[in-house]
Parts: structure tokens; C-alpha cells; sequence
């Protein structure tokens, strides 16, 4: 294989792509091939400037676009289907449409306004004894989110056509302050692990790295590096450990990082952070990625990190 | 050195929840099973038009359009391929006339110049914690220009293709059943995309 074929065949190569016994030839040639070594490394420089665009959507845009949706949905904008069977339910997303009978482009001002009308629905269905115009205090403020839990047709002991529909509301408030006030830290610290928002926890662990003098931030990152399941949260945590990787606890999840996540991104920056350091303690684990890494560029580093130390590349 | 995207793509359905029976059900009338059903992969749809057309708006318009489109069309799915894969080709389809009517109007830069200087539009979707991060700031200055017009000089289909497999983990073989062409194609597509990519932020480390 040739220079010419090889810088071709790297881009598949780099994206696993290629059959093992190309991808077998391409690593034998770039052993040997300083130039074409320097293509792959740029095709991963690459990669990595343009891994640092990704942006996660919001939960507020999703549930948005959700609303939106499903609000199309039942005011009968896609009729194609067979129409399901009338209940309660369906009368009350009818009634729902009549409402809102606004064009399919309207967008968050009338989301925010569908909220609110919501809260106005479930005032009028809870407030049996509170008749004429409501209040604005009784309506849903701008900054409550509602979303259906459940709907009930007749409900036990109520009137007949009595419908019961249970309301999820969650208050949104914003809280600003100074990163050394210890109520922002325990926010943040609380963000970081927010499951349902990996967006979320991607800006925490963003903003956390940058603090990670702290003892309870090292932990915290090293949690999230061990932990997370979104790679994208797990790469901004390694970055922020990249000043200790001298520190044998870090080293120890790193390597475990390295012998099991799943993500081959991961891997390789946590290879890079390992390698970076030479660590007699360490030949056993880069032994044992040299024999199941199917990552080339991991594999590679832990060769050569091996190699440094004048250890054995297999196991034997 | 075989990359898979940071966030991969798939179904996040329960294990329990049978798909074929929520479409079944959803061909029958369910809006709720419809519900069921576009929560398992609407993240990401979301993530993918959000990426791939760098605008909210946008975002928005694909991902009601392509749910609307399969629930109007959800009677013609056969089951003779998967869900997802019919799924993305409808995504695929409107982002990629988003793509192409862009590339027609040569407009809407993710980076545009203003009277205050150089701004991201996609700052709008950044959190305010990131106007705290200075470092990221300047990244977004120095290279969000260079990077957002190495991929507007990408053709809509390259840039498809990149985005499937870069960002959304896919492999060749499945992007080309979406996009209706073969992996060779598939192939040949995203080696131009990598070879423009690296031709134009080659030193951007």
C-alpha cells in the first residue's frame, strides 16, 4: 500500500470504516510512514476542533418543539390516519384546538401562551365554586411549565362528565452569583448530575473544570468521567482533570476509563492523559487495551507507552 | 483510531415497549402510541437539525415537519426496513432542502459581522454560563468563523453525510440506505467532506 492509497483510505480508517485487513495494511504503513502519520494525526486534530461545535438542544427547545407537535397533532393537522376512538380525552384536546386554532408556524410566544391557557384549564376544571372571569393571579404565570400527568373520566365521588387531569408544573427562576458563593456551587454541583439534561450537565461540567482546584470538584469530575452516560459530559470532565494526571486516583479511573468506556473519543483522551506520565503501575492496563483495543490510535499510544518503559506489549 | 459520535443515535425506548406494536398501534389512530413513539427518537431529530442547520428556527421547522410527515404517512411504512432508517429519510430530506435553499440565497452565516463585531448566531443557543467562560468565547471568535465556513463549503450532501456519521455515529452502510444511494457513495461522499474539512482547519490546533 502506498502513500497515495493510505491518505485516501484515512479519513474510513479513522471512522472505523475500512475491513479489518485494510485497516490491518493502513496500520503497518503508518508505523513505517512519518508523513502519512502526520495526515492521520490531522485528520484527529480535525475531528477534535470540530467535536468542540456539537451543540446539545435544550430541554426547554425539545419540549417546546414537543408541545408544538403534539398541539398539530390533536387539532386534526395531520388527518391522515384512521381517527382513534372518541374519550374524554380526545373531547378535551378538541375543546384544547378550538382554543388555539393558530397557524402551524406560531411559535414560542403562543407555546408560553398554551402554558398559560393550561394553567387557566386546570383552574377552571379545580375550581368548582369560583365562577366568572379569573383572576391573574390564579392563571399560570409565564414562568411555570405545565405538563399532563394523567387524565381521569370521572373520577371516584365526582359529578358525572366530571373529568380529573393531574398537572406536572415546574417554577422557572434564575439564580446568578459568583462561582466562591457556596450556593452556586451547590447548584452547579447539582446540575452536573441532573439526569433527565445532559445539555445540562455538558454546561456545568463546562463551567466546573475551570475550578477544578477544589477537592469537590475533582471528585465531581472524576464521578462524571466514570459515570456519565453522555460521552460529550465525560470529555469536558477529562479535560478538566488534565492538570492532575500525575495524581494516582485520578490515574486509577482514568485507566478504568480507558479499559471500559465505550466511546472511542473518550478513550483517546484518556490514553493521551495516561500516557502523558510514565507509570510503571500502569503496564497491566496498557497491556491489557493493547489486547482488546480495537481503537487503532489507543491501541498505538499504549504500545509505544509500553515500548518507553521497555515493557512487553502482550501479556503473554 | 474508528470514531463514533458523542452522542449516538438510537431508539430510547424502554426495552419493554415493542416498536412495531406502537406503530401498529399508531397506524390504527393512537395519538398517544404516536407520542411514545416520537419521544423514543425525537432527541435525536432535535440534535441533528440543530447541528446540522445551526439555527433554532430551523430546528423547529424540521422537526415538526418531519413528525407531522410521519404521522400522516405512517400508513405507507411496511416494515421492510427499519423505523429509524425510514425515519432519517424523511429528516434528511427536509434538511436537506433547508440545505439547498440556503446554498441558493448564499445567506444566514453562522457568523456574522455586526457594528459591536463578530457575532455567533449560534450563541443563541448557549447558556449564560458560557458568556462566563472566556476561553470558550474566544474559541467561538477564532474558530467558529473558520469552522462554520469550512462546512458552508461543503455541497448539502457532503455535509449530510459528515454530520450522519461524524455527529450522529452512523455507519456508511446505514447512511447510504437513508440517503438512497450505496456505501460506496456514502464512502466517496465523506472522503471529500474530510478531505475540504481538512484542507481548510488543518492548523487549528
Amino acid at each position: 500500500m502506498n502513500c497515495e492509497s493510505v491518505v485516501k483510505l484515512i479519513p474510513l480508517y479513522f471512522y472505523g470504516e475500512l475491513p479489518p485487513e485494510e485497516e490491518e495494511q493502513v496500520e503497518q504503513h503508518l508505523d513505517g510512514c512519518a508523513s502519512c502519520t502526520r495526515q492521520a494525526e490531522l485528520q484527529r486534530d480535525v475531528a477534535a476542533a470540530l467535536d468542540r461545535r456539537v451543540v446539545e438542544p435544550s430541554a426547554t427547545l425539545l419540549a417546546e418543539c414537543r408541545h408544538d407537535l403534539m398541539r398539530a397533532v390533536y387539532r386534526g393537522e395531520a388527518p391522515a390516519v384512521l381517527p382513534a376512538r372518541a374519550t374524554p380525552w380526545t373531547h378535551f384536546r378538541n375543546g384544547f384546538a378550538v382554543l388555539f386554532p393558530s397557524p402551524l408556524r406560531w411559535r414560542t410566544p403562543v407555546g408560553a401562551m398554551a402554558l398559560v391557557a393550561l394553567g387557566f384549564f386546570s383552574a377552571r376544571f379545580t375550581q368548582s365554586g369560583a365562577p366568572g372571569p379569573l383572576s391573574a393571579a390564579s392563571m399560570a404565570p409565564e414562568n411555570v411549565i405545565s405538563s399532563v400527568r394523567s387524565v381521569q373520566a370521572g373520577p371516584p365521588g365526582a359529578a358525572s362528565g366530571e373529568v380529573q387531569i393531574v398537572l406536572d408544573e415546574t417554577r422557572r427562576r434564575v439564580v446568578s452569583g459568583q462561582f466562591d458563593d457556596r450556593n452556586i456551587q451547590r447548584l452547579m454541583l447539582a446540575a452536573a448530575h441532573d439526569e433527565n439534561n445532559p445539555g445540562v450537565r455538558v454546561e456545568s461540567v463546562d463551567i466546573l473544570k475551570s475550578h477544578s482546584d477544589s477537592a469537590e470538584v475533582r471528585s465531581l469530575l472524576l464521578n462524571r468521567v466514570a459515570q456519565d452516560p453522555n460521552p460529550g459530559v465525560r470529555l469536558k470532565a477529562l479535560d478538566g482533570l488534565q492538570r492532575f494526571t500525575a495524581d494516582p486516583e485520578v490515574r486509577k479511573v482514568l485507566a478504568q476509563v480507558l479499559l471500559h468506556d465505550e466511546n472511542p473519543g473518550v478513550r483517546i483522551q484518556a490514553v493521551d492523559a495516561l500516557t502523558s506520565h510514565t507509570d510503571d503501575n500502569m503496564v497491566g492496563v496498557l497491556q491489557n487495551v493493547v489486547q482488546k483495543e480495537d481503537n487503532g490510535y489507543v491501541r498505538r499510544r499504549c504500545e509505544k507507552a509500553l515500548k518507553d518503559m521497555n515493557a512487553s506489549i502482550g501479556t503473554f | 483510531m474508528a470514531q463514533d459520535a458523542p452522542g449516538a443515535v438510537g431508539a430510547r425506548l424502554s426495552p419493554k415497549i415493542d416498536e412495531a406494536g406502537l406503530i401498529r398501534a399508531v397506524q390504527r389512530g393512537d395519538q398517544d402510541a404516536f407520542e411514545q413513539l416520537v419521544r423514543a427518537y425525537d432527541q435525536s431529530v432535535l440534535r441533528l437539525a440543530v447541528n446540522l442547520l445551526r439555527s433554532q428556527e430551523d430546528a423547529r421547522d424540521v422537526f415538526q415537519e418531519a413528525f407531522l410527515r410521519v404521522y400522516r404517512s405512517i400508513d405507507s411504512f411496511r416494515f421492510d426496513c427499519s423505523f429509524h432508517t425510514w425515519l432519517y429519510r424523511i429528516v434528511t430530506n427536509i434538511c436537506l432542502d433547508h440545505l439547498r435553499k440556503r446554498k441558493v440565497r448564499k445567506e444566514e452565516p453562522a457568523v456574522v459581522d455586526t457594528p459591536e463585531g463578530p457575532l455567533d448566531r449560534m450563541n443563541d443557543f448557549e447558556e449564560e454560563a458560557a458568556h462566563a467562560d472566556p476561553e470558550r468565547n474566544l474559541w467561538n471568535l477564532q474558530l467558529g468563523r473558520r469552522i462554520e465556513g469550512a462546512l458552508a463549503g461543503l455541497t448539502p450532501r457532503e455535509r449530510m453525510v459528515f454530520e450522519l456519521r461524524h455527529y450522529q455515529g452512523l455507519r456508511l452502510r446505514n447512511i447510504g440506505e437513508i440517503l438512497g444511494t450505496s456505501e460506496e457513495a456514502a464512502k466517496n461522499c465523506l472522503f471529500r467532506a474530510t478531505q475540504k474539512m481538512r484542507t481548510e482547519l488543518g492548523d487549528c490546533q
